[in-house]
């Protein structure tokens, strides 16, 4: 199979376990970090029950998740489960180019946030090493704006793990951006599946919850 | 042996005899904490299995994808709902990769959603992806299909239309492996073996990196696409 101009077997192989191992630890840290997100999706749970919508965005791959995270909720794979309200706004390339350029690539979700946006919200941002300003900008506005915020960072989780505007930070404790990746879509599998738990459940929705 | 007692002190809720009160969210939290930890076993297990089934067919298939690269080959990925989402990552992987890895031509046949429902109106929702690969593709090319159930109709007839010209085809399925399993059209097919698709999400995410990551660093010297190169167009 393998042509002459590409390295050898033994170098494939070897990449193949490597990469295989470099997935393990990152999981195990998810472990450790169960509480935060089951404290998150009672968060969300709330903010839903109450008739709030999911509005999710991020960079590069971290867009890709946000249509992920809002295909999952509008139309869940397990038969049975109500379909909740969710958007992500790299899904509008219009908006988001048409602001880039004419006020700056940094407020393009601020701006998406600001008009979409009401206060019994959740906002998601994702980003792979917490150094998006766009996905901070957005968190901010979200929270001035009384949305719940959420974020799925990276590495060591940047000024977006440090923001006082961020709710929930969950992080995912690899510095390789695939790596990354993979920790966050098995945590949003977590938060969507585990969000329904707190509906079957309706009397837990109703007091007060404690997002910090 | 789970006795009453030990499954009481687990889930509490199920025993208050009330939904309401600080207790039963105690009791709910405790459920969904001990929820996260199985999920995040459950894929730490397989993808251990899809290493010990698929490790040396993912390495055999990361080495022809980098020859196909090297002959100045592209890459196509498709796939519905959210593995549309893969299918764009993938491509924005090679497109804009990590430090230290080169650019690579690579297209989601989701991107162009004019395309997309110009198709499904017109035609049908069938041929979304074949029509795209009949217009763009050359026989040195990739295409890449993801499906957690190995059943759309769009990629069964893309990776027809794919392999008739040539290229390079991989699939990406899962629980066991569906109509794309009965194939004679795809080259390198990899299943991943789990009923949830959630996790065979998660799984398959893992082994569209590592052919990224092999695809990109495969070829000693670099690929032609890190000299000017004569670019996009077909």
């Amino acid at each position: 199979m393998t042509s002459p101009e590409v390295r050898d077997r033994k170098f494939f192989d070897d990449r193949v376990a490597a990469a295989f191992d470099a997935r393990v630890a990152p999981l195990e840290a998810l472990i450790a970090d169960a509480e935060p997100v089951a404290r998150a999706c009672h968060a969300m749970a709330e903010r839903f029950h109450r008739g709030g919508k999911l509005i999710v965005f991020g960079n590069g791959g971290g867009s890709t998740d946000a249509q992920h995270v809002s295909v999952e909720f509008v139309h869940p794979v397990i038969v049975g489960k109500r379909a909740l309200p969710a958007i992500s706004l790299t899904a509008d390339v219009a908006t988001m180019t048409g602001v880039a350029r004419r006020v700056g690539f940094a407020e393009v979700f601020a701006h998406q946030l600001r008009y979409l946006a009401t206060p019994d919200d959740i906002a998601l941002g994702l980003s792979e090493d917490g150094r998006c300003d766009n996905v901070l900008r957005g968190l901010e506005k979200a929270r001035a704006l009384g949305l719940l915020t959420v974020a799925l960072v990276g590495g060591d989780g940047g000024d977006i793990a440090r923001s006082r505007s961020v709710d929930h930070v969950l992080g995912a404790a690899s510095t390789d951006p695939r790596v990354v990746k993979e920790v966050h879509v098995t945590t949003y599998h977590v938060l969507w599946e585990l969000v329904h738990v707190f509906f079957e459940h309706p009397g837990v929705l109703t007091g007060e919850v404690m997002s910090r | 042996m789970t006795s009453q007692q030990d499954l009481e002190a687990l889930y509490p809720f199920l025993y208050s005899g009330s939904e309401s009160g600080a207790a039963d969210v105690d009791g709910v939290l405790a459920e969904v904490r001990q929820s996260t930890v199985d999920k995040a076993r459950e894929i730490v297990d397989l993808r251990r299995e899809v290493h010990r089934r698929d490790g040396a067919r993912i390495a055999a298939c990361g080495a022809a994808m980098a020859g196909r690269f090297a002959r100045g080959g592209r890459l196509f990925a498709f796939g519905n709902g959210g593995s549309s989402t893969d299918a764009q990552d993938l491509a924005t992987t090679f497109m804009d990769p990590p430090p230290g890895f080169p650019p690579m031509p690579a297209f989601a046949l989701t991107a162009d959603i004019a395309v997309v429902t110009a198709l499904s109106n017109d035609v049908g929702f069938d041929v979304v992806f074949s029509r795209q690969l009949a217009a763009f593709a050359r026989p040195e090319d990739i295409a890449v299909g993801l499906s957690t159930s190995g059943n759309s109709a769009n990629l069964l007839s893309a990776f027809d239309e794919a392999s008739r010209r040539g290229m390079l085809t991989v699939g990406i399925s899962g629980d066991t492996g569906g109509k794309m399993a009965e194939l004679g059209s795809i080259d390198h097919l990899f299943v991943v073996p789990s009923p949830s698709v959630h996790r065979i999400q998660e799984a398959q995410t893992t082994i569209y990196h590592v052919l990224a990551e092999l695809a990109a660093d495969g070829v000693p010297g670099g690929h032609p696409f890190d000299q000017p190169a004569p670019g996009w167009a077909t």
